[in-house]
């Protein structure tokens, strides 16, 4: 059944159709929309689960950490702050290999405050060893909350959805909504092989000393590098069941393309629009959303991007002392294979609209700026 | 000891980290710099009576419905809580931390609830047999005596009770009116005392005069004078042997013993202590309108206060500063007294400041009868000799009675002034305890410092602020009618109320706080004790921040 419903709500039906079992979480703005609708569902028996009030978003994890810990699927959403003050607890779920998945409406962090969008504060939380995956559309966004349990629960590592503070979380879009009855065939229930059991006493979370600990992390990374394939794998399961399917990278009229734009989250469906003026008028360029941030898809990066003569990365975060994120990671994939040049622009922090018009000043500049002296150029800023 | 599990690849190990087999090996408690261990301490109430009843015991015990056991733990330091629950000064009370948190605990409303078990279930007091050779005399049956009696009975020696009045209980009987102290309590309370052991009782006989001392040492292994104070004192000024003006505690002596007295229209007392307290409220009882007239402030005065209020609200007046200087006779009648006006000067020995006249000041009242409460003398006729005396009080070489005869004891006003009746029954019973050593020939005891908490020691976010559960009492109007006695004691709904409001200062009450908080579970729990193991206690001191009680006390490891 098709409906119009916002971003966040699209979540909400997400993990309605993956039956999640417990649901904790603390209200913050964008986010909050997403937990109330749960909250209803819960009350109103749409979804079977134990819906956790908590007094901070670090006990909000915590309770998640305890319920998959127990065999249990768990979600939770938040925001900025919100998501920072989990961070402890992010890495807990991590260490413990547990699969839960949350939600984060990406939002500025303040001081100054601030509730609009900008990736800093998912982005902040790039090395703790979530899986990252930046939504587009509400579509997208209810149909990757399935996804994102099934590969959470298959690699034993939690997975964290991204959207856009307003641009997703509060605009509506028709959506195909799923149903439990049909998720059913693509995600099973969750039935962990180890779990807290009194029949079956362990302690967890336990003392590793040096002589185990590196092995521990050693399959963390192991998961990770798996990750890329069960990803693929998962949406092409979805897409077979629901005709819908993502991809790790979307590549948009980058075959012949001589300048390619990288882009991530929402910004993506505004550069395709630009990407279809510049080949009006005969620039042949083309543009490269990222979906999957971790475990970054080096080679499917590589394959798209090394036919190109030149890489503009278009950057909604900042990493302050170096550049953008994005920037440093396509950097990074294409190292020592190709010395094609690869510009970096940093836009649209703290909600700060990037229009066609903005996309397009990158683009006028990247196309006429050979080899940028500054390693990091700022588009908008009044200086 | 179970072992190490190593593995030799990542592929033997589980996805989570958890634990394949017992972590037991990991023998933690070697991480402890600081070690908890249980100690209990004593509580401040224990220290504030005189004769250390140990009320966080009682108290807990009658939390736990064990009330036999209270009341028998009162009994190894106090013989008749029926009466010091009824007319203790309850300097525990003082102690007691509660009241830096709220309102202190009414211990003497509990104690006096387990003192009226104690009469109503007869069986309780265990009767002990004669199993000492050696006899010891006891004269004197008020508080002192009878608790020396008492505790001497109980190791066993056969005692016999000297008293020089017909009926047993010296000022418990004459000098406190029976609205405080029913007469048929007392008289269950000292029934009890004498049943409980091998106790024979001569009254009638007055020591020192009927039998003297030396007699009595001749027929007794070791002797104890418990002989209190007999006569007020006087006034010092003219003319206060004639008509008009009587000593308060006769007065007193006369209205116990129920006759029936008619002090006349208009009162004043003179004093400040409990016997001129006692006194005002009996001569309010006869009819009479009564003043009190004390020569310091209220601030100063050595009554009891709730008898203090107590007197206040049944209407007895109070006259602070002034001193009856002269006495107006009228027809051979008591017509008027001349006061002196006083201020307070430099501080005496009592540490209380000291009137002093105010010069040429003076005023003049309408006085039928003038009654002096202002101290009581001992009688020591054919004891001063015998016992080396001072100040005409029997001379001690400490708490434990001994006088300058090896053989004779003595303790309670008579040896320390007028004080309190659970002070005399400190006196008696320690003085028992002292006279079993020496007729044993023990060596005494090591005098130990104990250790104390306060309320900075309590974790107080354990405990609930409540108001302190007041006795309940008959009316004011129904009190000053007549000599009912005008409390009735705590209910058993109350008593419950008021001992849950213990914190068991320092001492373990079982709540289970260190055993459910311990991060290590290092904490074992037996049937009516915790222990650490110490192979696991990491000394992180969780259990000594959540004892509400501070009964965990901490040392540094190899010190």
């Amino acid at each position: 059944m098709k409906k119009v419903i916002m971003g966040n709500h699209a979540v909400s039906y997400g993990v309605r159709a993956s039956e999640a079992k417990v649901i904790s979480a603390y209200p913050i703005t964008p986010q909050t929309h997403i937990v109330e609708l749960l909250s209803e569902m819960c009350a109103n028996g749409q979804i079977d689960a134990k819906f956790i009030k908590v007094e901070s978003e670090h006990s909000a994890m915590a309770a998640c950490v305890g319920a998959s810990a127990a065999g249990s699927r768990a979600f939770t959403a938040t925001s900025s702050q919100g998501l920072l003050l989990m961070h402890e607890m992010l890495h807990w779920a991590v260490g413990a290999r547990l699969p839960i998945v949350l939600a984060n409406v990406n939002r500025a962090v303040g001081p100054p405050w601030s509730i609009w969008t900008d990736q800093n504060d998912s982005l902040s939380q790039r090395d703790v060893g979530w899986l990252q995956i930046y939504c587009e559309s509400n579509q997208e966004t209810q149909d990757t909350v399935p996804q994102a349990f099934k590969i959470a629960e298959q690699l034993q590592m939690p997975v964290m959805l991204v959207m856009d503070a307003f641009f997703l979380s509060h605009t509506y879009e028709i959506v195909d909504i799923i149903e439990k009855e049909q998720v059913r065939k693509f995600l099973p229930p969750y039935k962990p092989e180890i779990k807290i059991d009194t029949a079956d006493q362990h302690s967890f979370g336990n003392l590793a000393g040096p002589e185990n600990y590196m092995e521990l992390r050693y399959m963390i990374q192991e998961a990770m590098d798996r990750g890329l394939e069960v990803i693929k794998r998962v949406d092409n399961e979805f897409k077979e069941i629901f005709g819908r399917g993502y991809g790790l990278i979307d590549p948009y009229r980058c075959d012949d393309a001589e300048i390619i734009f990288v882009t991530s989250g929402t910004v993506a469906s505004t550069t395709r629009a630009v990407i279809d003026d510049l080949r009006d008028e005969g620039i042949k360029a083309g543009s490269l959303k990222i979906r999957v941030f971790r475990p970054f898809p080096i080679e499917e990066v590589f394959e798209v991007l090394s036919k190109a003569k030149k890489v503009a990365v278009i950057d909604r975060n900042i990493s302050f002392g170096a550049n953008g994120i994005f920037y440093q990671e396509i950097k990074s994939a294409l190292y020592g294979r190709t010395d094609i040049p690869i510009l970096g622009y940093i836009a649209g922090l703290g909600g700060r609209d990037i229009t066609p018009k903005v996309v397009r000043e990158i683009a006028d500049k990247a196309i006429g700026d050979e080899h940028p002296e500054r390693y990091i150029n700022w588009i908008g800023v009044k200086i | 000891m179970v072992k190490k599990i190593e593995f030799k690849s990542y592929k033997e190990m589980p996805i989570r980290p958890m634990t394949l087999g017992s972590m037991m090996w990991n023998l933690t408690g070697s991480w402890r710099n600081v070690r908890p261990f249980y100690e209990f301490k004593t509580s401040p109430c224990i220290l504030g009576c005189p004769t250390n009843e140990n009320i966080q015991r009682y108290i807990y015990l009658v939390n736990e419905g064990r009330h036999e056991e209270a009341w028998r733990t009162i009994i190894d330091n106090n013989p008749m809580p029926a009466v010091t629950g009824r007319v203790c000064f309850h300097p525990c009370m003082t102690k007691c931390t509660r009241k830096d948190f709220d309102e202190a605990v009414n211990i003497n409303a509990i104690e006096r609830s387990l003192g009226d078990m104690g009469l109503e279930n007869g069986d309780w007091m265990k009767k002990a047999k004669a199993s000492r050779k050696e006899k010891v005399a006891v004269v004197g049956s008020g508080p002192a005596g009878l608790s020396c009696a008492f505790y001497l009975a109980r190791q066993g020696y056969p005692v016999t009770l000297f008293e020089r009045d017909k009926a047993l209980g010296g000022v418990l009987r004459w000098g406190i009116p029976e609205y405080r102290l029913p007469n048929d309590v007392l008289d269950r309370v000292i029934g009890q005392i004498l049943d409980s052991g091998p106790i024979v009782v001569k009254p009638g006989v007055k020591a020192g005069a009927d039998i003297s001392i030396d007699e009595l040492k001749k027929e007794y292994d070791a002797v104890f004078l418990g002989l209190g104070l007999m006569s007020s004192r006087s006034l010092g000024i003219d003319g206060e042997d004639g008509k008009g003006v009587e000593s308060g505690l006769e007065f007193l002596r006369r209205v116990n013993s129920g006759a029936k007295v008619d002090p006349g229209a208009k009162v004043v007392v003179i004093g400040g202590g409990n016997t001129a307290m006692d006194v005002a409220r009996c001569a309010l009882r006869a009819g009479s309108e009564v003043t009190v007239v004390y020569r310091r402030t209220r601030n100063e005065m050595p009554a009891i206060a709730e008898e203090i209020e107590e007197a206040e609200k049944e209407g007895v007046a109070f006259h602070f500063l002034a001193v009856p200087k002269e006495l107006i006779r009228k027809g051979g009648k008591l017509a008027r007294v001349i006061f002196q006006k006083m201020e307070l000067g430099e501080p005496d020995d009592s540490g209380r400041r000291r009137p002093v006249p105010v010069e040429g000041k003076t005023f003049e009242m309408g006085v039928d009868r003038l009654f002096t409460a202002i101290g009581e003398q001992a009688d020591l006729q054919g004891i001063d000799g015998p016992v080396e005396t001072v100040w005409n009080l029997v001379k001690t070489g400490g708490e434990t009675g001994e006088t300058s005869d090896p053989r004779i004891f003595a303790g309670g006003d008579v040896v320390t002034g007028a004080a309190s009746v659970v002070e005399a029954i400190a006196a008696g019973r320690k003085a028992a305890e002292r006279m079993g050593r020496m007729l044993d020939g023990e060596p005494e005891p090591a005098a130990e410092e104990p250790k104390t908490v306060g309320i900075e020691d309590m974790n107080t976010d354990y405990f609930i602020h409540s108001k302190r559960n007041p006795v309940p009492r008959i009316p004011v109007d129904k009190a000053k009618a007549g000599f009912s006695e005008i409390n009735t004691g705590f209910t058993d709904e109350l008593l419950a109320s008021e001992a849950e409001r213990c914190f068991s200062c320092g001492v373990c009450n079982y709540c289970d706080n260190c055993w459910i908080y311990c991060p290590d579970v290092a904490i074992k729990r037996h049937e009516d004790e915790y222990e650490f193991d110490y192979d696991y206690c990491k000394g992180c001191l969780v259990c000594v921040f959540e004892c509400p009680r501070n009964a965990i006390s901490i040392r540094e490891e190899g010190k």
